[in-house]
């Protein structure tokens, strides 16, 4: 390989995404520790996460071997693959909490909708970078027609939220390369329609039940509503400075929900307070700067959009989990990128970084 | 790796000899975008609006939760987080007033069970049942019961009070059978059982009621229920301390910290003296019926018995079904305070009431009346006890021989008006304000009584009956105790008082002159000196007392309207058998009132056991003459 091709990687989001990496193994070790009447106990939760970093640093190097421009050629192939998983999950998948989401593979389960979220940011990339010009009628019903298909084999999982993910991705994608005016205008009409529309057929009981939860968290105080609340009062507990490392006593003594996983920036704040959430929600931002960067740096239009995907699978992840977590949004299972205990979510997301790292340093690999 | 960039740095010569793969001849070729690429201006500010959105939203919200309601959250955090545990105090002793204790604490030794760390239930129980004798089913019960109550790393109470030698047995095996355990808790001890029972009552658990009334209680505290341990209550009940507990989720305990300690209840010293207690209950030798003894200058109580009792260990423990149905329909009523509770005609014990009357009213102690045998009223005849009569008998002789006709004809002229306002002003019909929960009045008769109570008018005959403590009076022994004191310590109606620091408390005064007080006293004296007293008489003391025979013509149950069935007629119709004396030694002053129920003569059977109780008192009789008091 190139050695030369090192100077131009983008160091500082590399930088960034191992110290939150590591903030959130840190938080993971008082996450999964709960105080016992004999002292204290761990479930290996930060232990296992140390041990995803490695593979995911792996799926990094893996990534950042070849060049990205090759990726355009596995568009195809990899949605292929992506469909044929979705469509085995209904036979053989693993039912976990009434949702069939999973696929065994013996050693490990897989999510085929993660492998369907990579696959779709390669092909609306793909798609996009074929013209420069905003996006008229044909194009934006390419993009869709793409996505449906995936998107509603999600959806019949049932998984609200991938979906919504997906299309966010998806509108975000489209919305930094451009679309016409007039097909702006006529999304923004269609929204409420489709808001309706997914309100009464889209969704099932449950989820409907968890957006009126959101909405008034009071009226279901031991149910839905208990998350939501404990997640408050640990967040709000923390006050000015937190509550000191392993002291949360909302996460301690398990009074906090899904702690290691979707609710683990809950712990984070009880402990570290307003001071430390300042803190992890800039770096966060500085670390959407880096990618942003990149795609801004990126000298062709299918890496810069490959960039935007990544950079819009983080950011709503970020947003919608902290908001989630302090009471913004509806509970909606969406992991936090490097603070949330996860396997394939680490690799993923190590993986995806890899990526962008990839298109920063083959910038200047362009002859004409 | 190397071949493979130098392809991509090259990508006209995608498909090498060496790859004729044709997949990867397509995975090598790079699609070149011929334009020079700026990245839409558009859309990267849009990217920089939206970190800077999500910025300002998130923290905007932090600073919300985190800094403006902080506190509040702070708050519901610790809440969540502590829970309050109870640490009981200890309970104050009581003690007889010469120090000998008669309620204390002990312990209680249970056996309980937590669920969550007991590997097979069903052996577990089944051991305790080879343990305990209890029959399995009946532990697989109290199981069932109990297991929805409590969360699973908390007791089940199996077995409540086990015995030193089950003890001993199951803590030797104990360590087998994971998931029990031995509980200890305190539990109020009282020595003394049947003979202290009705006095001190007992405790039990707190019952729903008790709790809405007192905000401090909570359930599983040990309240008074009965006697002087409900009386006391305040006084005897500590304070409870507070432990901080900090808990998970589930409840469980973490580790706690003293926030308040507990404070022991204060202890009380009785009036009564124990050893005079138990030799009134022997001299009673298990009859039915009850004994009052009474320091006539300061109106303490020095033994209060009443028998038969019950052992009131047994509801500090918590009653068993059997042995409390056992007790409640028991023939005897032994859950009956008769001291208090129980109403009885007077019958001549009234005499002293009636003579002190005739004086008040100005009827000459010399004043005779002819006493036949019998008066006749109408078509009625009323009979004097003495077949054969009297003769020529005064006041005093109509005490100390109880002649019946003497008290016909006298109250004959004073009208039941009269009789009844004497009467109440000598504290009867109306509580003593003695400190045990539920004392009754008793009942002193009166034309208005009569006309609510059966729609019909007074007649005179039962003035009559009235008289010689017949018909509808009702007293209990303690009013009568009270009375005869009244008529040593100068004419006041004492409070009977139970515990020795209580003050003496007058709570009327009797409307006698001190020589018609005098009068009664000595007609006692000689009653018991020669007349159908003189059973209590002794040489080295003075004594006064007069009996009663007090005919049950209308059988009056206290304890519910039971009706006896006919084997009982027999014990049931004989008569109650009174005695009312006192008597003075060196000084020392007491008044002893024995009633036994269905005893037959107050002479006869009431009579010994008052000699028994100032046996007692006084020390085996010598013969040394007393010198008299008066």
């Amino acid at each position: 390989m190139d050695t030369r091709l090192f100077g131009y990687i983008n160091w500082s989001l590399l930088a960034l995404m191992i110290l939150l990496y590591l903030m959130g193994v840190v938080n993971l070790y008082s996450a999964s520790s709960t105080r016992l009447d004999s002292g204290m106990t761990f479930s290996g939760f930060y232990q296992r996460q140390l041990v995803w970093g490695i593979f995911g640093l792996c799926g990094m190097a893996a990534a950042m071997s070849f060049d990205y421009r090759r990726l355009r050629n596995l568009a195809w192939p990899l949605f292929i693959v992506a469909i044929v998983l979705l469509a085995l999950v209904p036979m053989t998948g693993k039912t976990v909490y009434g949702a069939k989401r999973w696929l065994s593979l013996g050693f490990m389960n897989i999510q085929p909708s993660e492998v369907a979220k990579l696959a779709v940011v390669l092909i609306t990339a793909r798609i996009l970078a074929r013209g420069k010009n905003p996006l008229g009628w044909k194009d934006f019903f390419n993009v869709i027609v793409v996505a449906i298909l995936p998107c509603s084999l999600i959806i019949l999982q049932p998984d609200l939220g991938t979906t919504l993910m997906i299309l966010l991705i998806l509108a975000g994608m489209i919305l930094f390369h451009g679309l016409r005016g007039y097909v702006f205008k006529t999304c923004l009409l269609l929204a409420p329609c489709a808001a309706a529309f997914m309100w009464f057929v889209g969704m099932h009981d449950y989820q409907r039940q968890r957006i009126l939860t959101f909405l008034n968290p009071v009226n279901d105080r031991r149910g839905a509503g208990y998350h939501i609340i404990q997640s408050h009062i640990a967040v709000g507990s923390g006050q000015l400075w937190g509550k000191g490392f392993m002291e949360g006593s909302q996460s301690q003594l398990r009074f906090l929900p899904e702690r290691h996983s979707d609710f683990a920036v809950a712990v984070f704040g009880e402990e570290w307070g307003f001071v430390g959430c300042l803190v992890l929600i800039s770096l966060f931002c500085l670390f959407l700067l880096a990618i942003f960067s990149t795609a801004s740096l990126a000298k062709d239009r299918f890496g810069s959009l490959l960039v935007v995907g990544v950079f819009f699978y983080f950011f709503w992840q970020i947003f919608i989990n902290i908001s989630m977590v302090i009471g913004l949004m509806p509970v909606v299972g969406i992991p936090l990128p490097f603070i949330s205990y996860g396997g394939s979510a680490t690799i993923v997301n190590f993986t995806l970084i890899g990526i962008v790292l990839n298109v920063s340093m083959r910038r200047f690999m362009f002859k004409g | 790796m190397k071949l493979l960039n130098k392809k991509t740095d090259t990508p006209e010569l995608g498909a090498t000899p060496s790859h004729r793969n044709r997949l990867f001849r397509a995975w090598l070729k790079i699609q070149m975008e011929d334009e020079r690429y700026h990245p839409p201006r558009n859309g990267l500010i849009l990217l920089q609006i939206f970190i800077g959105v999500m910025f300002f939203v998130l923290v905007t919200r932090l600073w919300y939760l985190q800094i403006q309601r902080g506190e509040d959250f702070a708050r519901l955090s610790l809440e969540n987080s502590l829970r309050q545990e109870r640490i009981f105090a200890p309970r104050g002793r009581i003690m007889d007033n010469a120090g000998e204790i008669i309620a204390d604490n002990g312990t209680a030794f249970g056996l309980s069970l937590v669920r969550e760390d007991c590997r097979d239930i069903s052996a577990t129980l089944t051991q305790i049942s080879v343990w305990s004798g209890i029959p399995l089913s009946q532990l697989w019960e109290i199981y069932q019961q109990e297991r929805f109550k409590v969360k699973s790393f908390e007791r089940i109470r199996l077995l409540k009070d086990i015995n030193r030698e089950l003890l001993a047995r199951i803590e030797s095996e104990i360590y087998a059978w994971p998931g029990l355990e031995i509980e200890v808790r305190t539990k109020r001890n009282y020595p003394e059982k049947d003979i202290l029972a009705h006095v001190l009552g007992y405790v039990a658990e707190v019952n729903e009621k008790e709790m809405e009334d007192d905000q401090t209680l909570a359930a599983g505290d040990l309240v008074g229920k009965a006697g002087l341990e409900l009386e006391l209550e305040k006084k005897l009940r500590g304070q409870k301390g507070l432990y901080n507990v900090e808990v998970d989720v589930h409840g469980r305990s973490l580790g706690k910290n003293l926030k308040k300690e507990p404070r022991s209840g204060h202890e009380v010293q009785l009036s009564l003296d124990l050893s005079l207690q138990r030799a009134a209950w022997e001299a009673l030798g298990g009859e039915a019926g009850c004994v009052v003894v009474m320091e006539p200058d300061s109106g303490k109580l020095r033994a209060l018995v009443t028998s038969p009792a019950y052992d009131n260990n047994l509801f500090a423990t918590g009653i068993s079904k059997r042995d409390w149905e056992a007790l409640r329909t028991s023939n005897r009523f032994p859950l009956q305070n008769r001291v208090i509770q129980s109403t009885y005609p007077p019958g001549s014990v009234w005499k002293l009431i009636m003579a002190g009357l005739f004086l008040e009213q100005g009827i000459s102690p010399k004043e005779s009346v002819f006493c036949s045998g019998e008066v006749k009223l109408g078509n009625q005849i009323f009979r004097c006890w003495k077949r054969g009569g009297h003769g020529s008998v005064n006041l005093e002789r109509s005490l100390v021989e109880s002649c019946d006709v003497y008290y016909y004809l006298m109250a004959e002229k004073m009208g039941i008006d009269k009789i009844e306002a004497f009467a109440k002003a000598c504290g009867f019909g109306r509580e003593t304000g003695i400190n045990l929960p539920h004392e009754r009045t008793g009942l002193v008769p009166s034309k208005t009584w009569k006309r609510s109570r059966f729609g019909q008018p007074w007649v005179r005959g039962e003035t009559y009956n009235i008289a010689i403590g017949q018909g509808y009076t009702l007293v209990t022994p303690v009013q009568i105790a009270v009375y005869v004191s009244a008529l040593l310590n100068g004419g006041d109606l004492l409070k009977p008082l139970l515990t020795e620091d209580e003050t003496r408390t007058v709570t009327g005064r009797l409307p006698l002159s001190v020589k018609s007080r005098e009068f009664i006293v000595a007609a006692m004296r000689k009653t018991a000196a020669g007349g159908t007293a003189r059973v209590v008489a002794r040489k080295d003391a003075d004594m006064g007392g007069k009996t009663g025979t007090a005919q049950v013509v209308k059988l009056k149950m206290a304890a519910g309207d039971r009706r006896l069935s006919s084997s009982e007629m027999e014990y049931a119709q004989r008569d109650h058998a009174w005695v009312a004396t006192w008597g003075m030694k060196q000084g020392k002053r007491c008044v002893v009132v024995v009633m036994v129920e269905h005893g037959g003569g107050g002479s006869s059977v009431a009579g010994p056991v008052a000699k028994k109780i100032y046996d007692h008192i006084f020390g085996p009789e010598t013969a040394t003459v007393a010198a008299t008091a008066q």
